[in-house]
């Protein structure tokens, strides 16, 4: 028995030592450098809390950041929410070619990141777009999307759309992991869809959804590269979002010190939402076995 | 039977993972092929971010610089544009940097804060030194600039300046019909420069007849729109750095002046047209570039469009001058400028190879063969006496247009980005300010204290920060 955990420790070794060279020696580090001032070149000097004064009385570009943020984890993760249940409910349904319609919608969630962002630079370009051409059509003069405020910022919300595909199937397999005879029972008690979508298919599937909606908003307090590539955090620093412009103080302007204080800013923040969540999710979502 | 199967899967899951670990290990094991061509010469590696055609030149360089002697064997390698600096950090921070970086990032003061990279006083022998302050460009210098020495060795300068299509002119009758019909001598562009506008104000007049738009009022295509706040602050006889003094200068009257007229002139041709017309330009760059394919008259560029136009648009007549000053106070041949320059990292392992490249780069020893680069790649010297060899005498009266960069360089006026430690923070805020106030968010005034604001809070926290330490 002790040789085949030996045998397992050796397998996972390259993981292991990765983790702890590359996350967990990182993680423990930053503690201690946002505490400093550290240009990555030279020694870090302690200045106390100092990053942290800085950021929370002296830098509006950070409660900007954070604004932003929290701004587009209040909007996009439920937005994501409702569209990703919404499709998955419509693809569940027994049709023909359904086939098609579940890989046509969950194929953008596998395209790569740059290529997807290179497209809508194109589709939302305010002379050339294809969004504006078919505004025009329409008798409207659409915005600059991507270079004017507010529109660029809500252009960002609407791309986040394009990859709802990944959760969208993982609440397609929740759908059709609920147990039909609650269907049955419903139907025989005279439950009509509507009924039987708001007092069975959505309390079935919270679980699914508090998954989906924690994850959203991790990813949410993390995004960055659609920001990075399409609109540098511009116009006017109104897609700033928190991670970008942490990136920007650490490799920019090599305030790692600066840069680690925001990391771990970030990090209460996200665990603290996590925390909320859970302390509340008793209420809201209901599983299967009633635990 | 079943446990046949079992042992079966037990037996090609082992060999899998042995195949796998073997594969792993010779990966690890086995040398990477050695490219060098000269193995037994002492190793530079160098650094830089060109790519496509700009790296040829770059690879043709290097391969004449190993050809040319036997000691040292330079071995570039291009890397990102976007994470070059990030690499060139952590290489450093790591102790395996490269020998030398070429380098057009505003990093110098920050790097030399940090004592990342070497002082030129440190690299070179004194007389190479006292050569280097005599024979380089002062703006140049000004380039290489932090608290009192001398950081990184310019290999070409960005010098901008504007570019007129005389089709545009002509067709609205802005120069005579006896002005020259193409430039193709020296007495041709001494003559066209005394057709063009004296003055910002009067380009802009010209700018105005020059904008078309189409039958919804769509710009068609941009005459002139004075932009960008760091070239037009010495324009208007501001800037934000005051060389004698060593001190920044952001909320002054001249700068307020440049501010002004740039979001003025924004705003009577309407911010957001330009916006849609800027982003329905598909390219800007050879071929595609705006001015070349008509969509712009005149325009404010540098000196490597000359080469440019001369492969992708050979047809195109175009004049070349300087930015004209503002009318009360501007100051002539001004600008904002900047470069490619060589750095060698404090910790470098070979330094005296790194010189010695960089040296063979720029001419130091001899221009006349240094010429051939420049000529070839059409950049500009940041060395003197490169621009009086015949090569390069050869090259700009091929080149007419080229003469005003040339001029360029010795003017007093042209102003790269100051030189403090926070150079690309201070950037930004400039950028951030010139945005703000031309979108008409915020009043230029408003945008010129906020300036000031952040930019004094940076140097105090940066003065408290070594005051402690």
């Amino acid at each position: 028995m002790k040789r085949e955990g030996l045998k397992g420790y050796l397998f996972i070794a390259p993981w292991l030592i990765g983790f702890f060279v590359f996350v967990l020696i990182p993680f423990i580090a930053s503690i201690y450098l946002a505490f400093t001032d550290f240009d990555i070149i030279s020694s870090p000097e302690w200045v106390g809390l100092d990053n942290y004064k800085r950021l929370f009385f002296d830098d509006p570009v950070f409660w900007k950041s954070l604004g932003v943020t929290l701004k587009y984890a209040l909007i996009a993760v439920p937005l994501g929410t409702v569209v990703g249940v919404g499709l998955a409910l419509l693809l569940n349904l027994d049709i023909r070619g359904i086939r098609f319609y579940r890989t046509a919608f969950y194929l953008p969630s596998i395209v790569p990141m740059v290529a997807s962002c290179a497209v809508f630079s194109w589709v939302l370009n305010p002379q050339i777009g294809l969004m504006n051409s078919i505004l025009r059509f329409i008798g409207i003069e659409g915005p600059a999307w991507l270079s004017s405020e507010p529109w660029a910022f809500y252009s960002l919300v609407m791309i986040s759309l394009w990859s709802v595909g990944g959760s969208m199937i993982i609440y397609l397999a929740g759908l059709k992991n609920i147990p039909m005879s609650l269907y049955e029972a419903a139907v025989v008690d005279g439950a009509n869809a509507w009924h039987r979508t708001i007092h069975i298919t959505l309390p079935m599937l919270t679980p699914v959804i508090f998954f989906n909606v924690i994850m959203g908003t991790i990813n949410a307090f993390q995004y960055f590269a659609q920001a990075y590539i399409m609109t540098q955090g511009g116009p006017e620093d109104s897609t700033s979002f928190y991670a970008l412009y942490l990136f920007k103080r650490a490799w920019r302007y090599l305030d790692m010190g600066y840069a680690s204080a925001m990391s771990w800013i970030l990090f209460i923040l996200v665990m603290s939402i996590t925390v909320l969540l859970f302390k509340t999710h008793k209420k809201w979502v209901h599983y299967e076995n009633g635990s | 039977m079943k446990t046949d199967h079992k042992r079966l899967l037990k037996n090609l899951s082992t060999t899998i993972s042995l195949v796998l670990l073997f594969a792993f290990l010779m990966g690890w094991l086995l040398k990477t092929p050695d490219l060098r061509k000269y193995p037994d010469r002492e190793p530079v590696y160098f650094w830089h971010m060109w790519t496509s055609g700009w790296k040829n030149v770059v690879d043709g360089i290097c391969d004449d610089f190993n050809r040319s002697q036997d000691q040292y064997e330079v071995i570039p390698l291009s890397i990102p544009a976007k994470v070059g600096d990030s690499k060139f950090l952590l290489a450093s921070a790591g102790g395996d940097p490269p020998d030398c970086m070429a380098q057009w990032n505003q990093v110098i003061p920050q790097f030399a804060d940090s004592k990342l990279i070497m002082p030129l006083d440190e690299l070179m022998s004194p007389d190479e030194y006292s050569a280097f302050l005599i024979n380089t460009f002062p703006v140049a210098q000004k380039i290489a600039f932090f608290e009192g020495r001398h950081y990184c060795v310019p290999l070409a300068l960005d010098v901008r300046a504007c570019y007129f299509r005389l089709d545009h002119l002509r067709e609205e009758g802005l120069i005579p019909e006896s002005a020259p019909v193409r430039i193709t001598t020296q007495e041709d562009y001494q003559a066209m420069l005394e057709l063009l506008p004296e003055t910002i104000e009067q380009m802009a007049e010209w700018g105005w007849r020059l904008h078309r738009f189409d039958d919804k009022g769509r710009l068609a295509r941009l005459g002139f729109l004075p932009q960008w706040f760091r070239m037009m602050a010495p324009v208007f006889g501001g800037g934000f750095y005051d060389w004698e003094q060593e001190k920044l200068t952001l909320n002054t009257p001249e700068n307020l002046k440049a501010l002004t007229y740039i979001t003025e002139q924004n705003k009577i041709i309407g911010f957001d047209r330009v916006l849609r017309f800027n982003s329905s330009l598909t390219g800007k760059h050879g071929s595609d570039w705006p001015f070349a394919i008509g969509k712009r008259s005149i325009t404010i560029d540098g000196q490597w469009r000359v080469a440019q136009l001369e492969r992708y648009a050979p047809d195109l007549h175009y004049m070349t001058a300087p930015i004209p000053p503002h009318q009360d106070g501007g100051k002539k041949n001004a600008g904002w400028v900047h470069g490619n320059f060589m750095i060698v990292p404090a910790n470098a392992k070979n330094p005296d190879g790194a010189w010695e490249f960089t040296k063979f780069w720029t001419g130091y020893n001899d221009p006349d063969r240094a010429a051939d680069h420049y000529t070839e790649a059409g950049w500009l010297p940041p060395f003197i006496p490169i621009t009086k060899t015949q090569t390069y005498r050869n090259y700009v009266a091929a080149h007419p247009q080229f003469k005003t960069f040339i001029d360029l360089l010795n003017s007093p006026n042209m102003e790269p980005t100051p030189p403090v430690p926070f150079q690309l923070l201070l950037f930004d805020i400039i950028k951030r300010a010139d945005d703000s106030a031309t979108r008409g968010t915020i009043t230029p005034q408003r945008a010129l204290e906020m300036l000031e604001t952040d930019v004094q809070y940076e140097v105090n926290r940066q003065k408290a920060v070594s005051d402690e330490s």
